[in-house]
């Protein structure tokens, strides 16, 4: 340990350090930039062409982020000018010497705020990213109790311990990046998109990677900017992130607002769920934002058969960073909906959570109005009452949670596994930022083709190595990834067998092979979920979980304690959104929780004994895994709140529970 | 700036630099020795990823000058090691799965080293409130705290071992 290559732990020669100024007004125009040597947005005129998770372009390019602000800025922290030094200090004092003049303005920074106020943009007619309606029309049905709510998840910070980083090095041809990433593959898109360049001109090597959770999945503006300077200045680029950094301008996720009605009959049949998804979009186009509220939207109605739903989507823009992937990234936000109503109804019909659950469950598969599909629910969460030891807890006044995991398999997922000199070497197309994908991939080489373990290596993301790739994120690694393994090992093998007849594993080692595939994958892979937790509030206020439990479905574990570990760390981040996490700005735009643990990144004192209890029902795929790394943060919050609400008597409708609404 | 000489002692060697006055401590042994060890996670103390032992105390080296270690013992990740040998904790780190990317894995350890090196035995409520100045976002600590429990026992299993050698 302490041999790890991270971005910043890699120094070439003659190296620049890149310092960036950000504005530090929400709304402004920006009047003159000055400093010697300084790059800004007259200089460079580019545009961020992606933002996160392979997301495409805007559907509107004027409402793209620029890669440095020109005429206006549009939240605290947008990158005005870049400055390059010999060392990160003088960097920082070269940052100190810039000018920037600033016309402020007045901010929209609150969703509210910005739908009653002026367009943010100059030229559009309203900040409306975009609105869509999920679902089917129907009038209201005749119900016997009908609720009504609104919800609220607020916006929170990835945080992984690592920051973002990058260098860039140009050799006056090729540009070679290495970077913290969880997709080379995009990183390379997104910068060869930006400055317009050749993509056989640019070459992206990731670093090890200390996290991401979301945050780096796609482009950022310092990545162009870095790219731009190392080919200007013909020297490397090198910029780590400041954790102040991170916290100002890096996608936050989350920052979902819900408006939920949902119809019911006495016997508590749910018979309609109407309702309003609004998702805090930031300040511009291209990202996540651009489809996270239908997203939430088709999967509101959770393992529940529901008839009729209608749900309006839509995304607004505020002047604040871009909203991006968080781990669940969407999938916690429609759960929270959807759960949060259940328990409501639950209460207003005096009837206990668990059996109104289930009582709304099918023992077949059913597609909702919303575009969900799930298998037959009902046996699984019958289990999962079981074994989450419901009828004990239920004593200690336990919250329970249900839910369906969407991971993101489609498109596919990319692989290449090499044989050379009795080395085995493989390259994926998702790159691993801590989740160990070398485990399952040396044991899927092994059931495929026979090779000992040891002699098989996972490589970093390169995209030298691999001509293409999607990305690490949206519980898709050991599915769309693990499934390109397989096919690309069948290939092999099936190239072996033409050439040589009977397969044999000595033979194929002695040999040199390189096979390649793009494993696509259509429709949707989702899976069961559920959590039960426990709490205890003192008169203060502050919230101690006590028991914390997981029941999943996996289809197949490919490395157990991995899945153990992972599910426990999110746990935690279920925690920590619950109880501590949120980006707080002033009504001027100015973040208040400034520090990694003003933005309640949960230590190990608050945490439970975590209880992880997984059963394996294999799924279509060929090797039998299902998603899971976003299980956990979809379903803490869900337990957990209705823990408190049952425990303080206080109705729960957001994430974080404030330690002020719960003392008395 | 007018540079400044330091002189410490790094994992068991002698160094002498000359510096900006202003070098933190995190800084000196990453740019300056080249010990990438020490990580950087906050810059403002909060999560522990720099942390290293100075005079034998677990200190976060981001907020330490450079300067005021100037002729004191430092050790860093790099130097719990012997002989190419893992210390009990480094071990215990991967066998009870303590780390998944390994980015706050130096800290930890660098604490969890000076916390056994107490001898006193810990419960797990005890090891949480001391672990609790640094940060992990992956494991949700269950995995840290397991692997400091199983630390202490391989230490103290090392020890009986070591005693018996001596009889």
């Amino acid at each position: 340990m302490g041999k790890g290559q991270y971005v910043d732990d890699i120094t070439l020669p003659n190296m620049l350090y890149m310092g960036v100024v950000r504005s530090t007004y929400a709304r402004a125009k920006l009047i003159k930039v000055s400093g010697e040597g300084a790059i800004d947005g007259n200089e460079l005129r580019a545009l961020r062409a992606s933002v996160g998770e392979g997301a495409a372009a805007a559907s509107n390019l004027d409402l793209m982020e620029p890669i440095l602000a020109r005429d206006m800025v549009y939240y605290v922290g947008q990158p005005v000018a870049a400055v390059f030094s010999e060392d990160r200090y003088s960097a920082e004092d070269k940052i100190s010497g810039v000018e920037v003049e600033y016309e402020p303005l007045k901010a929209f920074n609150a969703v509210k705020a910005a739908l009653e106020g002026e367009p943010i943009h100059p030229g559009t007619d309203s900040n409306i990213l975009r609105e869509t309606v999920v679902g089917n029309a129907f009038d209201d049905p005749k119900a016997d109790v009908v609720v009504e709510d609104e919800l609220t998840n607020e916006r929170i910070m990835p945080n992984p311990i690592e920051t973002r980083g990058i260098i860039a090095d140009y050799d006056g041809k090729r540009l070679t990046i290495y970077i913290s990433t969880q997709s080379v593959h995009s990183i390379k898109r997104g910068i060869c998109s930006s400055l317009k360049l050749n993509p056989d001109d640019v070459r992206v090597i990731q670093a090890d990677t200390g996290g991401g959770f979301g945050s780096k999945g796609g482009l950022y503006p310092e990545y162009v900017i870095a790219a731009y300077a190392a080919m200007k200045f013909k020297r490397p680029v090198k910029w780590i992130e400041t954790r102040r950094e991170h916290l100002l301008a890096t996608n936050a996720g989350r920052g979902v607002h819900g408006k939920m009605k949902l119809f019911a009959d006495k016997s508590g049949k749910l018979l309609a769920l109407r309702g309003e998804i609004t998702v805090d979009s930031g300040a511009f186009g291209g990202g996540m934002a651009e489809f996270t509220a239908p997203y939430i939207a088709m999967q509101v109605t959770g393992p529940y058969k529901i008839e009729k739903a209608s749900i309006t989507a839509r995304s607004v823009m505020t002047d604040k960073p871009v909203q991006g992937p968080y781990r669940g990234a969407g999938r916690p936000e429609a759960a929270f909906m959807m759960e949060r109503m259940m328990d409501m109804l639950a209460d207003k019909l005096n009837m206990d959570p668990v059996k109104l659950r289930l009582f709304n469950m099918s023992d077949k598969p059913f597609k909702s109005p919303l575009g969900l599909e799930i298998d037959a629910a009902k046996p699984f969460f019958e289990k999962a009452v079981q074994e989450l030891d419901y009828e004990r807890l239920r004593n200690d006044k336990a919250g329970i949670g249900f839910f369906v995991l969407v991971p993101a398999l489609a498109p596919g997922e990319t692989a290449r596994i090499r044989i050379n000199s009795g080395k085995v070497d493989v390259w994926l197309g998702g790159n691993a930022h801590g989740q160990g994908h070398e485990v399952f991939v040396r044991k899927l080489i092994r059931e495929e083709l026979g090779i000992p373990e040891e002699l098989v290596t996972l490589n970093k993301g390169d995209t030298d190595m691999l001509q293409s790739g999607i990305g690490s994120w949206g519980s898709r690694s050991a599915i769309a990834g693990g499934a390109a393994v397989v096919s690309a090992a069948r290939k092999m093998k099936k190239e072996f067998e033409e050439k040589h007849g009977k397969f044999s594993t000595t033979e194929l080692l002695n040999g040199t092979y390189d096979s390649f595939v793009f494993e696509k994958q259509e429709g949707q892979l989702n899976s069961f979920g559920a959590n039960i937790a426990t709490a205890s509030i003192d008169k203060y206020g502050v919230v101690k979980v006590k028991e914390c439990i997981a029941y999943y479905d996996l289809g197949r574990m490919l490395n157990p304690p991995m899945v153990r570990g992972q599910i426990m760390g999110g746990m935690a981040q279920g925690i920590g959104q619950t109880l501590y996490e949120e980006l707080v700005h002033s009504d001027d735009g100015q973040l208040l929780t400034a520090s990694i643990s003003d933005a309640g990144v949960p230590i190990a004192e608050n945490m439970p004994e975590f209880v992880v209890k997984v059963v394996e029902n294999g799924s279509r795929l060929p090797h039998g895994a299902k998603g899971l790394g976003e299980a956990p943060t979809i379903g803490v919050p869900l337990a957990l709140c209705r823990a408190i609400e049952l425990v303080s008597g206080k109705r729960i409708r957001s994430t974080p529970v404030k330690q002020e609404y719960l003392s008395d | 700036m007018k540079k400044i000489t330091v002189k410490m002692e790094v994992n068991g060697k002698d160094v002498e630099r000359e510096i900006d006055p202003r070098m933190l401590l995190a800084t000196f042994v990453r740019d300056e020795l080249r010990l990438t060890g020490t990580h950087i996670g906050c810059d403002t103390t909060n999560c522990g990823a720099c942390t290293l032992l100075l005079d034998g105390k677990a200190v976060k080296s981001c907020t330490v000058l450079a300067a005021s270690a100037s002729g004191k013992k430092v050790l860093t990740i790099e130097g719990i090691s012997k002989d190419g040998t893992m210390h009990p904790v480094q071990k215990a780190f991967i066998e009870k799965h303590g780390l998944q990317c390994g980015f706050c894995t130096p800290g930890m350890i660098m604490t969890s080293y000076w916390l056994l090196g107490k001898g006193k035995k810990l419960s797990r409520e005890e090891i949480r409130k001391y672990l609790s100045g640094n940060l992990c976002r992956c494991t949700g600590y269950q995995g840290i705290v397991d692997s400091v429990e199983y630390a202490a026992e391989l230490m103290e299993s090392e020890k009986a071992k070591e005693k018996a050698r001596n009889r």
